[in-house]
């Protein structure tokens, strides 16, 4: 009896901390969270859904094995230029197409060596030395290697 | 990446030149990481730049060889290759067959592509021209086929 008595009290006891005092922060937390939840995942579902559902058919994504997106004379054109415009030697704002690096950009030789490796590295093929010293601009660095890729347009 | 020249002289800069391409390439083998390999290559830019200066042919000759002989000496097992350079694990993987082959295609084969080959015997042709009219005719008795 006595068992019981003391089980019961500990039972309210229990019961009145919980559901009285405990449960309306806990379900306020929890509703909070909740909304939370939902409208990042409501954000991000959107986000989803414009690019990749609204306009399907523009967005497909497709797996190039390995291999990069085509090359075209625009895009060697801009990786060139980028890769000089990275250089430290040269100066941005001078570079061009069709300056020269020794006379226009003040390279010296050795420059001109770390360029020509540095388009090696970009585009994956080994440029020779007899190739490598009639590269004096970007220009013909961009008809070489469209050459060797045989891009034509 | 050793390009070894099979004709021709190269000149004192051209070989320092080669020398230097090489040297870095070597050093690009040892050090994959690309900062450490960046302080690497800087030091031997500057090793490199000590010397540029100097107008006795004889000294530079005599540290040419010597910058070769080093590499030679430190030179990595292993480079790394491009795939398409010599030794690369791409090289000659793909044999595109020269241009001439097509001419000996059969004529019922070459009956398929009727557009094509008609504007290569004309393509043929204004060759033959503009080769005439550049160096001559060529002489009838010496052709041997």
């Amino acid at each position: 009896m006595a068992a019981a008595n003391i089980a019961r009290s500990a039972l309210r006891g229990l019961l009145r901390s919980s559901t009285t005092i405990r449960t309306p922060v806990v379900c306020r937390l929890s509703t909070v969270v909740l909304q939370q939840k939902f409208s990042t995942i409501n954000a991000a579902l959107k986000a989803y859904n414009t690019q990749y559902l609204q306009n399907g058919a523009q967005n497909i994504s497709v797996r190039n094995y390995s291999g990069g997106p085509p090359l075209t004379l625009e895009l060697i054109k801009s990786r060139v230029l980028l890769v000089l415009q990275l250089y430290d030697k040269i100066n941005p704002e001078k570079l061009s197409v069709d300056c020269h690096f020794m006379n226009d950009l003040g390279l010296d030789s050795l420059d001109h060596v770390e360029v020509i490796m540095a388009m090696e590295d970009e585009f994956g093929f080994e440029i020779p030395d007899g190739d490598a010293e009639r590269l004096v601009r970007p220009k013909d660095i961009i008809q070489y290697i469209a050459d060797k890729e045989d891009i034509y347009e | 990446m050793a390009n070894v020249p099979l004709y021709g002289v190269k000149t004192h800069a051209q070989k320092v030149c080669s020398l230097y391409k090489r040297a870095l390439r070597n050093l690009e083998a040892y050090y994959d990481r690309r900062n450490v390999y960046r302080y690497q290559a800087v030091l031997l830019r500057d090793r490199f730049d000590k010397n540029a200066k100097i107008t006795d042919m004889r000294k530079a000759v005599e540290l040419l060889k010597e910058g070769e002989d080093e590499l030679f000496k430190t030179q990595h097992p292993i480079p790394k290759l491009f795939p398409t350079s010599q030794g690369g694990v791409a090289h000659q993987r793909v044999v595109t067959p020269p241009d001439w082959v097509i001419d000996y295609w059969h004529p019922l084969e070459k009956a398929h592509f009727p557009e094509y080959f008609k504007r290569r015997e004309q393509r043929k042709k204004e060759f033959i021209a503009m080769w005439e009219k550049e160096y001559g005719t060529a002489d009838k008795k010496e052709e041997k086929h």
